[in-house]
């Protein structure tokens, strides 16, 4: 379900923006490391870590955006993606710096106290909670697309950027708000995933953002029920994998990814693009 | 009645309810100077788009000398001899005007595909691009990189560039759109020269009437994807459909100086 | 004419730098010198399809891991001639970068860039888990340099690091003589002329796809003999040559340096290897640098530092007249 949250922020940002955020990993980590510091030294409870933990990587999500990636919209692919790999290298190496490159345990959760059982088996109530969250930040996102203003202009946008500019819509300032709330998608995964992977470690956005990524394709850049489905599918898939073919799993992902692009390059939902 | 270089079989295009080609059943005969006109909307591009290959065929055929070439990729038509400039300027912008000519002139005398060569050494290529560059008059800018040439110039380059590829058939898309007079004057005696010169034929799709009827010798109407006018340019002058599709529009001036003569 | 005789001799300086390096520098520095050389000749031939081309591909690594595998089934199976070890990783990562090529051309930008990332950790993952072939995690092992024999007749040895080194530098040489001969050459300008317009040149009657897979499997085979003389340089090919954050690295360092220029893949490699030589001994974090440089090169500095240097010569060349 992580894999969702950070996959329907970079398949967000890709849709509208165009730019495939290579960095997006690093947010997620960020957003790990984040709520366990607000965690650490404000003794505060989970809830308030998980608010402000991913405000600070909003912030940082938009010096990012506002300074460096809106100078090179223009610019060929290749820029785009280095530019976002170089904060990878930065943001990576700066947490190795702050934090400490070992690998650090955030506090014990409490907050659904233990285990439930359900159909004889017993499931810890936090992995309950992670996978409630998952559908009800679909619905929510699902919403907002629909229903609200923003959510039109986004879809405005992404579809004609130059018309939409042309009736009024501050390009700019849309494309930012919409990177900013792809890191907070993925800050808010990053926050839940530390307590439930019980370690966090400045390589942990690596891992993710080739994970993310696929989900992403093979959902469909741009579209998020795709993304959603897509992380269904390949949990699914990983988990079958791993048991009946442990060392293939990662062979197997790539040629579903691969065969998407090569039939079906938009992917199972996304639009022509 | 000269050679039909080029014709179509009941050609149709729709973009979703959008009608852009109906039934079109036109040919293009050799040495004769085309213009397409109509308002906006009318289909010219999308015409030229589907015989040029840019835009697939949904429905319909397209032959050329014989050959049915409706299922055949673009630079497969270009290399028998159908070509076409663009609107707004398609060009390789970092590249000098001498190298952007040179292009079409490599591949199309099959020299493109040496790896070992040096283009230095190629003498026979560097006599034809001479010789294209003096015929679109930039003979004195060959070696300015393409993105640094005025507007006029980059136009001029535009046609170079689709001349150098030695088409039967050429379709001009506004190639003089954007242009000052005597830019425009310059292009069109090249033209003019070119196509009684006789190794090409020339199809313009323009906007301005005075070049079209001035130019052309055989008129091609379009409306809503339709054909409403095909002939030379009195005919045409005396059409009615024509004038009323193009009632309050410029030609309307043309036809009152002409009634009034 | 000024030109060709301040390159001539600024290439002739360079080589005779790096032909008397074993001679005068410590082990350490001969070895860095030849991780430089490979890294110059894979990025050098990468540079063909993303500088030259305008082509992102993420999966060079995996063409790379074929010429370091296909050299050591090579040796291991078949013969201990080394330069016919090298040919037949060549080969092998020519091969794969036909098959690969092949589906992933016919696609643009970020999905062609998309799906030889995909196919790329498909070749890693495949060489990780089919251990008993490629020998899994530790990849193949003992791989030795056997001297170069012709005939019978001569034999060269290569055993030692300071005669390896020449080898690896006439390959250099080689290699990069080649890259630019195809620069200048017709096939180059037509390479270019994707880049800049790829619908413009079908309209030139160009087959644009055929032209991609050329100059895919071209770069493939740099890869190839980059990761050959690795593998008998380390007596090792491993599965991470593959991977996609090393297929990362011509690309990283192509930008570096230059990436619309030939020597800017050969600059980017210096610098990325002295860097992380350098720094590495101040702090643990030098790719936190590295990111910083490639952030400002991108923000400012397109040209790379080739590019820069160039700027600044024809700055100091003083104002030519209008």
């Amino acid at each position: 379900m992580f894999i969702w949250l950070v996959a329907s922020g970079l398949t967000l940002i890709f849709g509208v923006l165009g730019v495939l955020n290579f960095a997006h990993g690093s947010f997620y980590m960020l957003g790990a490391y984040f709520c366990f510091t607000v965690l650490r030294h404000l003794g505060a409870n989970f809830w308030i870590g998980l608010l402000l933990g991913p405000l600070f990587v909003c912030a940082v999500g938009y010096v990012v955006e506002r300074f460096f990636l809106r100078r090179v919209y223009h610019l060929a692919l290749p820029y785009q993606l280095l530019l976002t790999f170089a904060f990878v290298l930065i943001f990576d190496n700066l947490v190795k710096i702050v934090w400490g490159a070992g690998s650090l345990s955030p506090p014990k959760l409490d907050i659904f106290g233990g285990a439930v059982p359900i159909l004889g088996r017993k499931f810890p109530a936090y992995n309950l909670f992670i996978i409630a969250v998952g559908p009800l930040v679909a619905l929510g996102l699902g919403l907002m697309i629909d229903k609200t203003w923003w959510g039109r202009i986004i879809r405005a946008a992404s579809s004609d950027r130059e018309m939409a500019s042309a009736l009024g819509v501050r390009v700019p300032v849309l494309f930012t708000s919409v990177f900013v709330f792809g890191c907070w998608l993925g800050a808010i995964g990053g926050g839940l995933a530390a307590p439930y992977v019980g370690i966090m470690t400045p390589g942990m956005g690596e891992t993710i953002i080739i994970e993310a990524f696929i989900v992403a394709v093979i959902g469909g850049l741009g579209s998020l029920k795709g993304a959603f489905l897509g992380a269904l599918i390949i949990g699914v898939l990983s988990a079958f994998g791993t048991r009946y073919f442990p060392t293939f799993d990662m062979f197997l992902i790539f040629i579903l990814m691969a065969a998407v692009l090569l039939w079906r390059p938009q992917g199972l939902f996304g639009g022509a693009r | 009645m000269g050679k039909i270089l080029l014709e179509t079989r009941k050609l149709s295009n729709s973009f979703g309810r959008i009608c852009t080609a109906r039934d079109l059943d036109l040919g293009f005969e050799e040495g004769v100077l085309a213009s397409i006109i109509g308002p906006n909307g009318a289909g010219k591009s999308t015409l030229v788009n589907l015989l040029t290959g840019h835009l697939p065929v949904q429905s319909g055929g397209i032959l050329f000398q014989g050959r049915d070439i409706t299922r055949l990729p673009i630079h497969k038509r270009v290399r028998l001899g159908v070509c076409r400039s663009f609107q707004i300027v398609n060009i390789f912008p970092q590249l000098t005007v001498f190298q952007n000519v040179m292009i079409p002139v490599l591949a199309r005398t099959g020299r493109s595909w040496r790896p070992f060569a040096k283009i230095s050494g190629e003498n026979a290529v560097h006599r034809e691009v001479e010789d294209l560059l003096e015929k679109v008059g930039l003979g004195g800018v060959r070696e300015s990189v393409a993105v640094a040439l005025s507007h006029g110039d980059q136009r001029l380059l535009e046609v170079g560039v689709a001349l150098a590829a030695m088409p039967v058939l050429l379709f001009l898309d506004e190639p003089t759109a954007g242009m000052n007079p005597v830019e425009r004057v310059r292009l069109l005696e090249s033209i003019r020269d070119l196509s009684r010169g006789g190794r090409t034929t020339f199809v313009l799709i323009e906007h301005d009437m005075d070049i079209v009827f001035s130019l052309s010798e055989r008129i091609i109407v379009l409306h809503r994807g339709e054909v409403i006018g095909d002939g030379t340019p009195e005919e045409i002058r005396a059409n009615d459909r024509v004038r009323e599709v193009y009632l309050g529009d410029e030609m309307t001036d043309v036809f009152r100086i002409t009634e009034g003569e | 004419m000024k030109n060709r005789i301040a390159s001539i001799l600024l290439t002739t300086l360079v080589l005779a730098v790096l032909v008397c390096i074993p001679l005068v520098s410590g082990r350490f520095t001969v070895y860095l010198a030849m991780r430089v050389m490979l890294l110059g000749i894979f990025a050098v031939g990468y540079n063909l399809l993303l500088g030259q081309t305008g082509l992102l591909s993420f999966g060079h690594g995996a063409f790379y891991a074929a010429g370091a595998y296909g050299m050591g089934f090579f040796w291991l199976h078949l013969s201990p001639h080394p330069l016919l070890g090298i040919a037949a990783g060549i080969l092998a990562a020519a091969l794969l970068a036909l098959l690969i090529g092949f589906f992933c051309v016919r696609h643009t930008e970020i999905y062609f860039a998309m799906l030889t990332l995909a196919f790329g950790m498909m070749v890693f993952s495949l060489i990780w888990n089919v251990r008993g072939i490629t020998g899994g995690d530790d990849g193949l092992v003992g791989i030795m340099r056997d001297p170069i024999t012709f005939f019978g007749l001569v034999k060269i040895p290569i055993q030692k690091d300071t005669q390896y080194y020449y080898l690896i530098l006439s390959l250099f040489v080689l290699a990069v003589w080649v890259v630019r001969r195809i620069r200048i050459s017709p096939f180059g300008l037509v390479l270019a002329g994707i880049r800049e317009n790829t619908r413009r040149m079908e309209f030139a009657g160009v087959s644009v796809r055929n032209y991609r897979l050329a100059v895919f499997v071209l770069s493939g085979a740099f890869a190839g003999l980059a990761g050959s003389l690795e593998a008998m340089l380390e007596s090792n090919a491993r599965p991470f040559m593959a991977h996609w954050t090393h297929s990362g690295d011509p690309i990283l360092v192509s930008l570096l340096g230059g990436l619309h220029t030939l020597t800017g893949p050969l600059v980017g490699s210096l610098i990325f290897v002295a860097m992380r030589e350098i720094v590495q001994r101040f702090t643990e974090n030098w790719m936190l640098w590295f990111g910083v440089v490639l952030l400002v090169i991108i923000m400012g500095f397109r040209g790379g530092v080739v590019g820069v240097v160039r700027q600044l010569a024809e700055k100091a060349r003083g104002p030519r007249g209008g």
